[in-house]
């Protein structure tokens, strides 16, 4: 089991002073897999992923990176992509993804040529030799990112990796982690954005207060919360009001309540049978952001709301 | 981590840094700061030694004296003032009064003279001189009483025509005097400590680039923050050798063009250990760069602000002054425990065994002084990181009695 893990935490912890600003964290993050670790802002995933990465020593806990309990032992194996972002700007864009990779033990020759050739198929192709300050924040941001990626690690950490972005580069950065995924590598990432979560993790968890809440699959998140069911009968009558459930609420031409454990196949038959008949039916799952509510709270998960 | 590795990742950021400083202009400028320093001190030489010339050039020595005698005191003035001391620089000029009714009124008269400015004069019998002069010009005042001593003997001798004539020729000796050693001791200090005042304390600034930049994160995330200190200290060691290369050819050029007298007192400034001086030279300017400047790294890291970088320089400066300061007086104290102290003391040991290479001729202390600096320099960059780490990057240390991985 300890093999097909490419991330392992257990019971982290972290002060800064008095204050347990991870306390207790635990993480599985299957090898190859796409891992997301939610959060409000200040809820402590910062930590935990500069904790992982030995760029800060937890005072309690165990860690595990591709294997080895110290994380430096595995860093020629590991990509990082830090929140605060961070390059040289006299630096050239190919030499600054170059010198990243140099950092992680790729020879300066391979990484040139590698920057070269992730730029152009990142639609940077211009930018190669232009200097770090002459790009925009976006144009940066990604050229940090290949630098991350430049010596095929094997697992890429990304901290934040859409904040600060505009929603092509956003779009830009999703199809590079499932490009990396396919490549094989494992991508754990922290993010307050459910929308980006949703639509590529394979696992999260989700940390409030120092510690996880919740831990699982998207699917599993969802169903924290009941199915919702909005009918709109053929023949609208105030009979109809009888038969659902006592939460159900008449909006948008019908009616919206949460599904019963029964299920509602009981209600629509009775519908039917009472001559109301079905003109609209539809079952909502819940989305992440709403079981990212539940589970950390209203005001928590306001407080990470993007600007 | 193997060694290799961490050799690999310390060259890697020695690279990136070496190439950031001197491939740019700035660096340019900081090559060519020696000639803003060694323009500036002639200037400003000039300047001052124009000005006590333009003093000296009024300044006069008044002997009230008239016929034989006058004429005595004059020839013997110009013999005993010999070649050196005929210009400018040396003595007053001396100028005779005839004598008036009162004496000691026109003596005292001299000094309130516009145009001049009297020092001494002297007056009366030969055997029973009077001389007044101004309070400082003591000196002054005992040559005018050689002169009358020397004009009186000359009276009764004949005349002042010198009876002695000397042959004077130069001779070069064979080996280092004690002088020569204790003058390249002094030299080898200062050099080293001028070097490394110019030098060492650029890396101060260093770390703020990565601070500013956020670039730390990535590095402290892939480097072993050892690796990082020690390749910034080895980018700016690299420019700064570059930086003494430069001015080596060009000095080596400049010598080519001096006068021989001035080669031979070169000469004579020998160090005691011989051919091996220039590389016991290299290693101590190479360790005492690397001892203060990773001092001067470990304090800048901790800047935050280009005003915090001013604020933590100052005090390391000043003790860089008194750990040369406290070398070069040990150093003139041989044997003594101040010498040893300044020896074994590491940030002041390389200034101190400069010093002793040029005035002792034993190796083995290089040797063990160079393993302890070493060692230092390691001790330094270790707990500068870890204070980098614990400070800046917000680790604290394990508390005891917890499990940790």
């Amino acid at each position: 089991m300890a093999n097909d893990l490419a991330v392992s935490a257990d019971g982290l912890v972290k002060l800064f002073g008095q204050r347990r600003v991870v306390d207790g964290v635990d993480i599985k993050v299957p090898k190859g897999s796409v891992y997301g670790v939610l959060g409000p802002n200040g809820a402590g995933k910062t930590t935990t992923l500069r904790m992982l990465l030995g760029i800060i020593e937890p005072d309690e806990g165990r860690r595990s990176l591709l294997g080895q309990s110290h994380p430096r032992d595995a860093s020629d194996r590991v990509g990082y992509l830090p929140e605060e972002r961070g390059l040289y700007p006299g630096m050239r864009a190919r030499e600054a993804i170059a010198f990243l990779g140099a950092l992680r033990g790729l020879p300066w020759k391979t990484g040139r040529k590698r920057a070269a050739a992730l730029l152009e198929a990142n639609g940077l192709g211009h930018a190669v030799d232009l200097k770090i300050r002459k790009l925009s924040k976006g144009m940066a941001q990604l050229v940090q990112l290949l630098g991350s990626v430049v010596h095929e690690p094997e697992l890429i950490v990304l901290d934040e990796p859409f904040s600060g972005l505009d929603p092509v580069n956003q779009e830009r950065l999703e199809k590079l982690v499932l490009a990396q995924r396919d490549r094989g590598a494992t991508i754990l990432f922290s993010t307050h954005v459910m929308a980006h979560a949703e639509r590529l993790c394979e696992r999260l968890s989700i940390i409030a207060g120092g510690k996880v809440r919740f831990e699982g699959t998207v699917d599993d998140a969802r169903a924290l919360l009941p199915l919702r069911a909005h009918y709109v009968p053929h023949h609208p009558h105030a009979g109809v009001r009888a038969l659902l459930p006592a939460d159900a609420v008449e909006r948008d031409g019908g009616w919206r309540f949460i599904v019963p454990a029964g299920g509602i196949e009981p209600i629509l038959a009775q519908a039917i049978e009472r001559g109301y008949g079905i003109s609209g039916l539809s079952i909502e799952r819940p989305n992440l952001h709403e079981a990212f509510v539940k589970i950390v709270g209203r005001e928590a998960a306001e407080a990470g709301e993007p600007a | 981590m193997s060694l290799s590795r961490g050799i690999k990742q310390t060259m890697t950021i020695a690279r990136r840094d070496f190439t950031a400083t001197v491939y740019t202009p700035a660096f340019l400028i900081f090559l060519l700061v020696p000639i803003l320093m060694f323009g500036m001190g002639p200037l400003i030489g000039m300047g001052a030694s124009d000005m006590v010339r333009n003093s000296q050039t009024k300044q006069r020595l008044v002997v009230i004296a008239a016929g034989e005698e006058a004429t005595t005191i004059r020839a013997l003035d110009q013999y005993g003032r010999g070649p050196t001391q005929s210009g400018n620089g040396g003595l007053p000029t001396l100028r005779i009064d005839a004598p008036q009714a009162d004496v000691a009124a026109q003596a005292r008269a001299l000094f309130k003279a516009k145009d001049i400015e009297v020092r001494a004069v002297a007056f009366g019998p030969l055997d029973h001189p009077t001389i007044f002069f101004v309070p400082e010009a003591r000196g002054l005042a005992t040559y005018l009483s050689q002169l009358a001593e020397q004009s009186l003997r000359a009276e009764r001798s004949g005349g002042p025509a010198p009876l002695s004539h000397a042959t004077l020729t130069p001779v070069t000796p064979e080996k280092a005097s004690a002088t020569g050693q204790s003058q390249a001791a002094f030299f080898a200090t200062l050099t080293l400590f001028v070097l490394n005042m110019m030098l060492s304390g650029q890396a101060v600034g260093t770390m703020a680039e990565e601070r500013g930049n956020k670039v730390i994160e990535i590095l402290a995330a892939a480097v072993p923050l050892e690796s990082v200190f020690l390749g910034k200290l080895i980018a700016m060691f690299g420019s700064a050798v570059l930086f003494l290369l430069f001015w080596a050819v060009v000095l080596g050029n400049v010598a080519k063009l001096m006068p021989p007298a001035m080669a031979t007192a070169l000469a004579a400034i020998a160090p005691a250990v011989g051919p091996a001086f220039p590389w016991l030279f290299l290693a101590y300017f190479t360790l005492s760069y690397m001892l203060l400047g990773a001092v001067f790294l470990t304090a800048g890291a901790q800047a935050a602000t280009p005003r915090e970088i001013q604020m933590f320089s100052l005090p390391i400066t000043i003790f860089m002054v008194l750990m040369f300061g406290f070398s070069l007086s040990a150093a003139g104290r041989p044997g003594s425990w101040q010498q040893i102290a300044s020896e074994i003391f590491p940030f002041s040991s390389p200034f101190a065994m400069v010093a002793r290479a040029a005035s002792s001729p034993e190796l083995l202390p290089h040797l063990l002084a160079i393993g302890w600096q070493l060692l230092w320099v390691a001790i330094t960059i270790t707990l500068g990181a870890r204070w980098f780490r614990r400070g800046v990057l917000q680790s604290g240390s394990p508390r005891s009695g917890r499990k940790r991985r």
